[in-house]
This record gives structure tokens, sequence and C-alpha cells, in this order.
């Protein structure tokens, strides 16, 4: 009898996620942000893999909300921010001046921490998007508002009330639907910041549930102030601190063996 | 406390890891009670193949422990497991050393078979205390198949039996040890290094039966929430009684 021969499952190194063997979705080289004078992310470079989720971790002002609205541009909205650097989705240069940055925000949709839903309908709330982009029919509609609400977890609460007004949901309920809404429009790319920090215990159960749902359809960056969040929902965990990318590798490993000691005394608690 | 209990999170990853982590014990107890029945084969037919497959055996255990180590360490980290889970987690490492001792020990034992297949002149069950190794073989494997079983059904009633069978261990024991002292002092140096490795293995398998009462103190700390460790098996059994009696 060899050791090959038995029918048992032993060896699951091949288990462990790594980098170099992941699609990647979007290429963060060199990149610098400067809000005015003061410099904000210095020289950050990471792979983010495809139909995977990532999550940022870091203290307060650690940059990780300003790289998350790097992905689709959210800082332009910013007057006096300035980015140099390079980042590419699927080899497309996000800050090109060529660059569409209403076909970038379809690509890459984002959910904030509160939920923020529109006064109006359910059923609007998850088609917006899609009668934005032209679309009216009927059935389109129906059967995309019918398929983002599954995909958020939402679907058989609220199948029956579908004109109710949006805003007369429970939070967490606000917060799927949100998700809903930015799925719609099926983007390739889903930004969460802190998507569960206005949400009790259960309903932040049921979206890192769904977040983990998610991640088959989409490619999911998560910044979330609870680590134990991010060890919870994410298969790579980047840390920052003061602006710069310190750590960034599989999950499982920056929880149980972090090579850097700035990270090891964070997510132990040693400083903050 | 049923395994349904460990599949009822709203994480569905959560349910997997511990899935996950609760059949990679019982994988590995089956691969420990195979090591025990191998080596009982092995010594009776002076098998060395037998024997040497007993040791590829043991770097797959081995192994295993390390990944029941690698799993508990990610659901510690990722989880943060609290009451079932935890407990589930931690038992999950106690039993794993232990059965990863177990199956060193069934090495251990079998090393008798290598030695005696190499001598035509002295069959493996002329040797004295022969009889009372494989007595004590036996409820190693009776033992390890109620405590493996015990756990799968995460219920502590058959155990009392396997403390039972410990105490029938030490007393085979004692026999074997006398029987042998005898021996040595009749025989003459001939047969000295085949009864060496005969006590070698004698006290192997009786170490096996106690890591297997580790593996119900476990066990027990896992259905019940209960450190029993470090107590005589008349206590342990008089807990067990009592769990039993509660739950009736």
């Amino acid at each position: 009898m060899s050791e090959k021969g038995l029918s048992i499952s032993v060896d699951r190194e091949s288990q462990s996620l790594s980098l170099e063997s992941e699609k990647i979705s979007i290429e963060v080289e060199n990149l610098d942000l400067y809000y005015g004078a003061k410099q904000a992310l210095n020289k950050i470079n990471m792979l983010i893999p495809e139909n995977r989720v990532t999550a940022f971790i870091g203290p307060s002002g650690c940059g990780k909300s300003t790289l998350l609205r790097c992905f689709n541009r959210m800082n332009d909205l910013i007057d006096i921010v300035r980015v140099e650097g390079k980042m590419t989705l699927h080899g497309d240069d996000i800050y090109s001046k060529s660059m569409d940055i209403s076909a970038l925000r379809r690509s890459v949709g984002m959910v904030f921490q509160k939920p923020n839903p529109f006064p109006k309908s359910i059923y609007e709330n998850v088609c917006y998007g899609l009668r934005l982009q032209g679309i009216t029919n009927k059935n389109t509609l129906d059967e995309a508002v019918e398929w983002a609400l599954k995909g958020a977890g939402l679907w058989e609460e609220v199948k029956d009330r579908l004109d109710e007004n949006a805003l007369g949901m429970s939070g967490g309920q606000q917060q799927r639907l949100c998700i809903a809404r930015a799925i719609a429009i099926k983007p390739k790319v889903l930004l969460l910041d802190e998507p569960t920090s206005a949400l009790d215990p259960i309903s932040t159960l049921a979206i890192e549930e769904l977040i983990f749902e998610l991640k088959k359809d989409f490619t999911i960056l998560i910044v979330t102030h609870n680590m134990q969040q991010a060890a919870r929902v994410s298969d790579y965990t980047a840390f920052m601190y003061m602006g710069d990318l310190i750590e960034y590798t599989d999950t499982d490993s920056l929880f149980t063996n972090p090579q850097v000691k700035r990270t090891e005394d964070y997510i132990t608690g040693r400083y903050g | 406390m049923e395994q349904t209990e460990f599949k009822s999170h709203i994480s569905q990853r959560y349910n997997a890891s511990l899935e996950d982590l609760f059949n990679q014990v019982l994988e590995m107890g089956g691969l420990v009670e195979k090591q025990l029945e191998n080596a009982v084969e092995a010594i009776k037919c002076e098998d060395k193949s037998l024997a040497k497959k007993i040791k590829q055996l043991d770097r797959i255990v081995n192994k295993e422990e390390v990944e029941i180590d690698r799993l508990c360490a990610s659901v510690f980290a990722r989880q943060q497991p609290t009451a079932s889970d935890l407990r589930l987690v931690v038992s999950a490492i106690r039993i794993a050393v232990d059965l990863e001792r177990i199956g060193d020990e069934a090495v251990n034992a079998s090393k008798l078979a290598i030695k005696m297949s190499k001598t035509d002149e002295v069959p493996c069950n002329t040797l004295p205390a022969y009889d009372y190794l494989m007595q004590i073989l036996d409820f190693d494997r009776a033992m390890l198949q109620k405590v493996l079983t015990s756990f799968a059904e995460l219920d502590i009633n058959g155990l009392s039996d396997i403390i039972e069978y410990e105490d029938q261990v030490s007393a085979i024991k004692a026999k074997a040890l006398v029987e042998i002292q005898q021996s040595l002092n009749n025989n003459s140096d001939a047969l000295a290094e085949y009864i060496m490795q005969m006590i070698v293995s004698i006290r192997s398998a009786e170490r096996v039966s106690a890591h297997i009462v580790n593996v119900c103190e476990s066990i027990i700390y896992l259905v019940e929430g209960e450190h029993v460790r470090n107590v005589n098996s008349e206590k342990l059994n008089d807990f067990l009684n009592k769990a039993e009696e509660d739950k009736s």
C-alpha cells in the first residue's frame, strides 16, 4: 500500500490561497494620493484577484477608505485630490484621460457604510441603474430586479411588496437592497465601505454570508474597522498604516502568522 | 448535543470549516484504526511487509495531525469560535495529538513482527506474554472503535466501557510482565533480544489504551463542557454514570 494509493485528503496545502495562482482583476502600481499637500497614500503596489474577497484593515486615517475610493475614482469628487501612479482594471487604465467615468462606475459598484436607499419603491431602487442605462423593457427590468434581489438574499423577504417604499425596510434589509442595487447593473467589481458598521450582529452575519456568496460573480473589496469581520469574510487581507500598505497576503496567513511586526501588533491589539 | 449543531450557523463557510474539522478527526481515527489492525496481523503472522505498511500509514497520520492543527488555527483566527464550537476546536487539537501518539505506538508494537521475521527458530507465538500482548491489542482496537463512534455521535454513553477496558488492560499488562520475568529467570540469553522487543510491544500496546482514555476525556469536554482530566477511573466512571442519569 503506497501513500499515494490511499484515498484520503490529507495534503491540502494546495487549498492554500496564493496570489501567484490567481487571475488578477485590478493592478495597482506605485499609487500615490495627495489631499492638497498632504500625502495620504504612499507608493501602493498590489494585485487584486478576481472573484475573491479582499479586505482592507488598519487604524482610522490609515488610508484604506481613500484607497477603496480610488478604484472607482470617487476621489475625483474632491477638488484637492491628486493621484499619481497606475491602476488598471482588466488591463484598462482607470486613471487614463480617456476613461469614461460613468462606464467605470458601472464596472465598479459601491456600497457605503450607511444604507442609502432612494425614497422610492423597492423595485425602483433596484432598477435605478438599469433605467439610467436606458433600459425600459418591463420584462428585462423584472428579470434583473428578481436576479439582483435573489443575489442579495432579499427576494424571499420582499417579493410580495416590491412596490412598497424602501425606507420602510429594516437597516439590514436596506443595506442588502443597496447591494442588490449595486449588483443589478452587473459590475465586475464591488466596493464595500464598512457595509455592516451600522447594523446589528445578526444583520451583519447575513451580509457577511452574502459577501461570501457574491464573490462567485464579483470581485469584492471591503474596507472594515472590524478585524474579525475581515478574518471571517475575506480571502486576502491588506493591512494599511499611515498611508502605507504594510502587509498584503492571504487571510489565513495574515491572521495566523503575519510577517511584519506592525501587522502582528495591530491584529493582536497592541496598538491601534 | 448533535452533530447538526455544527452546521446551523448563518455562515455556511463556518459550517463547512467545522464539518471539515469533524470529518478530518474521524478520517485520522480511521487510519489509526487501520494501523492497529495491521499491527495485530503483522505480529500474528510475523509479517515484516505489513509492519512496514504501518510505518507508511504513520506518515499519513502525522500529516493528518498537521492538517487538523492548520484547520483549528484557521477557525480560531477567522471565526473566533465560542461555546460548543470552541470546545470542538479545542477537543480536535487534543484528540489529534492522542491519535498521532497511538499511531506511533502501533509502529513500535509492530516492530516485534520485524524482529521475529528475521528468525525461523523462534515462532512469535511461543514467546512469553504473547497471548497477553494479543489481548491488550484486541482491547485497544475495541476501545478505539468505541471512542471514535462516541465522537462521531457526540454521545458519551459508551465511554464507561472504555474506562473498564483500560483497567483490564492494566491488569493484563501486570500479568504479562510477571510471565516475562519468570521467563527471563528460566531461559537462556538466546531469547533475551526477542523478549526485550516483546516488553517494548506490550508497553506500547498499553500506552495505546491510555491515549484512548485521553480521547474519552476530550469527548467529555466537548459534549459536557467538563474538564475530567487527571482523575482516576473510578471518578471518571462516577461522572459518566451521573451524566447518563441526568440525561435519562
